[in-house]
């Protein structure tokens, strides 16, 4: 009966997320509310146990990683990069696409992609408007660029968070099993969107001279700020790395690297914490009692089980439903919450695994299918709701359609792609 | 330079004011009108920001002169600052003309902003307190229906003020 009541409440908040008929977190917190009012989460035990609770490690490597982007956001380094590209295609749109979505897809596994996408969009319209070009292609290619690289890191998208903390997995974890694929992927998105993109490639070199004109040197508004700040950046990321050796939680490290920024910065904390999305953080708190509510009334034990019957001993039936589902399910619903909701139901799975490896490869499986089904449609990732906002904003519209028609083969190519590396590394 | 006219005459001296003793007529614009409009209306009325009425002339918007300003800003120079910078002098000189042809209803936030209002009837403590609340230095008059009587100017308010402070 709880099962069922605590099941009711999260679908019907479920169904307004997804649909955002209401403000998500305004939604979250009345789920959560409604589940603790009912008697439905485990009391106080939801702020002290990370698989039956609030993760907070999701929640502090979230906050020390906004702190450490609003900095870097502050030295002018992508608008550098985003001209440096514009000037060096000499306009050329094929080239032009290719550089900035290289430059996207590095920086993505390393700032969250939404952060990545917000920095890269004002360059790429004030260039391509300089050029006379429609912008909407290579807001639309960046997107895509930044879901795939995100993928590569622990760090390079919120899905993957949720995942490294719930299994267990390391930043170097991630590295070895996702990267490889990832890189495969992109370099071959990178050709496919010449066939892709090729009927809104435009080129007038009458107007290559109004991007040469452009300063790039000027953009960088703190030449020391940003040696400092790729230092600290740099340190992080190491710290990630040495977990191993260490033994210092990822969410820790992000912590004291936001500490050292904000000394190396010399920014006013409270101008730091306003780069910090307050919401974003609230609404994972949220999502987390919501989903402690079905683990502790046994809702995710149900479904657990159902799944351990419906694949048996077939784990490679397992991973291909699990990348395939999450694509699909990703595409269209949030990945955020889907992630959120679905990761105990992989941890039951993973957990009747006798072989570790195995175990593991199921993961990966979920990871690849979530992080690369954010790309299906224009809803489902955020990254992919910032650029349309963003592009819309500055008066060039990307359709639902016009964005999803590309996402949809991109992501069908990627998770075929996937599914085969999961296969060969794993199964076979 | 285009004079004000004081919506009522009014002589300072007979005692405490009301904001439609101070009130001025104002040239408007409408949401329909293109920046360039919106831009120019302010520009030659040397008014110190703009007052966006609707199909009955209530008011809709008041627009401080930074904000109509904004919308020939183009955006991606608003969420990056960082990109002005980068720009030459050429186009630095004349960004705005970018802009120019889209209407004031394209560049608005998506967040309604409630208008910068006050009875007729108000004080001028009341017209202060407002314009300092909203960092707004033109306020629009209306009557009891709604419909618009003047505006108040910062610049009209402080010689009011400035005026009525000698008379103690």
């Amino acid at each position: 009966m709880t099962g069922i009541l605590a099941l009711g409440i999260f679908l019907v908040a479920f169904f307004f997320i997804a649909t955002e008929k209401a403000n998500k977190v305004k939604v979250v917190l009345i789920a959560a509310g409604a589940m603790a009012v009912l008697g439905l989460i485990p009391g106080a035990g939801v702020f002290y146990s990370e698989h039956a609770g609030i993760d907070w490690n999701v929640i502090f490597l979230l906050f020390g990683m906004m702190i450490i982007v609003g900095v870097i956001k502050q030295t002018g380094a992508f608008d550098y990069l985003g001209i440096w590209a514009a000037k060096k295609s000499k306009g050329k749109p094929f080239r032009l696409m290719v550089m900035l979505m290289v430059i996207t897809a590095i920086a993505s596994p390393f700032l969250d992609n939404v952060t990545t996408i917000m920095l890269i969009v004002p360059v790429t319209i004030v260039v391509t408007s300089r050029l006379r070009i429609p912008p909407q292609p290579y807001i639309i290619a960046e997107v895509l660029a930044a879901n795939i690289g995100g993928a590569a890191t622990l760090i390079g998208d919120p899905p993957n968070i949720i995942i490294g903390s719930r299994a267990g997995l390391t930043f170097n974890d991630f590295l070895v099993h996702m990267a490889p694929i990832v890189v495969v992927i992109f370099v071959a998105f990178v050709f496919f969107t010449r066939v892709l993109f090729r009927k809104s490639f435009e080129y007038h070199p009458e107007h290559v001279a109004n991007v040469m004109a452009l300063n790039e040197r000027r953009a960088i508004t703190n030449p020391a700020l940003l040696i400092r700040s790729m230092i600290v950046l740099a340190g992080v990321i190491v710290g990630f790395a040495l977990h191993s050796v260490l033994h210092v939680e990822p969410s820790i490290v992000a912590l004291v690297g936001a500490g050292v920024m904000l000394l190396v910065s010399r920014t006013e904390v409270t101008d730091s914490l306003r780069e910090v999305e307050w919401t974003t953080l609230v609404f994972f708190m949220g999502l987390f009692v919501m989903v402690a509510g079905l683990v502790n009334t046994g809702v995710i034990e149900v479904i657990g089980t159902w799944v351990i019957g419906a694949f048996g001993d077939n784990y490679f039936g397992a991973a291909t439903a699990l990348l395939f589902g999450s694509g699909v399910l990703g595409a269209f619903f949030d990945n955020i919450p889907y992630v959120a909701t679905m990761a105990p139901v992989v941890e039951g799975l993973v957990a009747e695994v006798p072989d570790a490896a195995t175990g593991q490869a199921l993961w990966w499986a979920f990871a690849l299918g979530a992080d690369f089904g954010g790309n299906g449609t224009a809803v489902a990732a955020s990254a992919n709701v910032v650029a349309i906002g963003m592009a819309a904003k500055s008066g060039h519209h990307i359709s639902f359609w016009q964005f999803t028609k590309y996402g949809i083969i991109v992501t069908v190519l990627s998770l075929i792609m996937a599914w085969g590396y999961v296969w060969l590394r794993y199964f076979s | 330079m285009t004079l004000l006219e004081p919506v009522n005459h009014q002589d300072y001296r007979d005692g405490s004011m009301q904001a439609r003793d101070i009130a001025v007529s104002v040239p408007t614009i409408t949401v329909h009108d293109s920046v360039a409009r919106a831009v120019q209306v302010m520009a030659l009325g040397r008014l110190p920001g703009l007052i966006v009425v609707d199909a009955d002339s209530r008011p809709a918007l008041v627009l401080p002169g930074s904000q109509v300003l904004r919308l020939a800003v183009p955006a991606a120079y608003q969420s990056d600052p960082g990109l002005a910078r980068a720009v030459d002098e050429d186009y630095a000189d004349t960004f705005w003309l970018e802009l120019s042809h889209l209407r004031v209803a394209d560049c608005l936030p998506l967040k309604p902003i409630a208008p910068v209002t006050i009875a007729a009837d108000a004080n001028l403590l009341q017209i202060a307190a407002l314009m300092a609340r909203t960092h707004s230095p033109l306020v629009a008059v209306v009557e009891t229906d709604g419909t618009l009587l003047g505006a108040v100017t910062l610049e009209y308010l402080l010689t009011s003020l400035a005026i009525a402070g000698l008379e103690e």
